[in-house]
């Protein structure tokens, strides 16, 4: 199947630090581990995990071999990269953490909470995955848990008609 | 942990050691690592926690001077006893 993965700047792994081989006019070479969540394997997002996992540079990620699916993440003991999005560069960065402090202080109106208006833009300059988090956390103290899930969903609905991700 | 969607930093500094070893379940390291994503200040923390681990982990007790080890030894001896 094929996937997301957020890489730093420099083309290694958020969380590992593991440089990727990044895909030029062919993909990249294919990583292979064994796949564990949170553990081990290649570690991508579905479309809808987006959200929760908003970093600095965007790729399309072949997975092969078994995947499992978790909760906001997908892993599978094989995968390489097929190209970067584009789209997703420090403009459009920064106007999903405006949208998202936009939908922030919506929330927060609407649910009465106007403790959360000191935070939301002083947030900003932390980017969109604080912003997002931000968002959701109004939403789920408004309306509960469900609410948090709805507005990452949204989240992640905004990003892909932008970015035309499937 | 799981029923939560999100961790605090203070549960972040709780649970490094844990993520650094592997011994979180996985719906709870990935909260971890979701919090890290979004936290500058939890990311400098477990880098510097990495950092740590990284260097202390290089030095053998041959390398410790014998006064600097007498040292920690009492100072470990009277924290255990406080």
């Amino acid at each position: 199947m094929n996937a997301y993965k957020f890489l730093r700047a420099d083309g290694t792994g958020v969380f590992t630090r593991f440089a990727w081989p990044l895909p030029g006019d062919t993909p990249g070479a294919w990583v292979q581990t064994e796949p564990d969540p949170c553990r081990s394997g290649i570690h991508a997002c579905r479309v809808r995990d987006l959200p929760y996992w908003a970093g600095r540079v965007l790729y399309e990620i072949e997975l092969d071999g078994p995947v499992v699916e978790h909760k906001t993440k997908v892993v599978a003991p094989r995968g390489r990269l097929l190209r970067r999005i584009d789209g997703w560069d420090d403009d459009f960065r920064a106007a999903f953490t405006r949208h998202c402090a936009d939908r922030a202080h919506e929330l927060a109106r609407a649910g009465g909470i106007e403790r959360w208006e000191e935070v939301i833009e002083p947030s900003i300059p932390e980017g969109p995955a604080l912003l997002s988090f931000v968002a959701a956390r109004i939403a789920e103290e408004a309306a509960g848990v469900e609410a948090y899930h709805a507005e990452r969903s949204r989240q992640a609905g905004w990003i892909a008609d932008r970015l035309r991700l499937v | 942990m799981a029923e939560h969607e999100h961790i605090s930093c203070q549960e972040v500094v709780e649970l490094v050691n844990d993520y650094l070893d592997k011994g979180l379940e996985p719906e709870t390291a990935s909260l971890f690592e979701q919090h890290v994503n979004f936290c500058d200040g939890c990311d400098w923390y477990l880098d510097q926690m990495r950092t740590t681990i990284s260097t202390v982990g290089r030095v053998t007790e041959e390398e410790v001077p014998p006064e600097m080890r007498d040292k920690l030894m009492t100072a470990f001896r009277e924290w255990k006893r406080s």
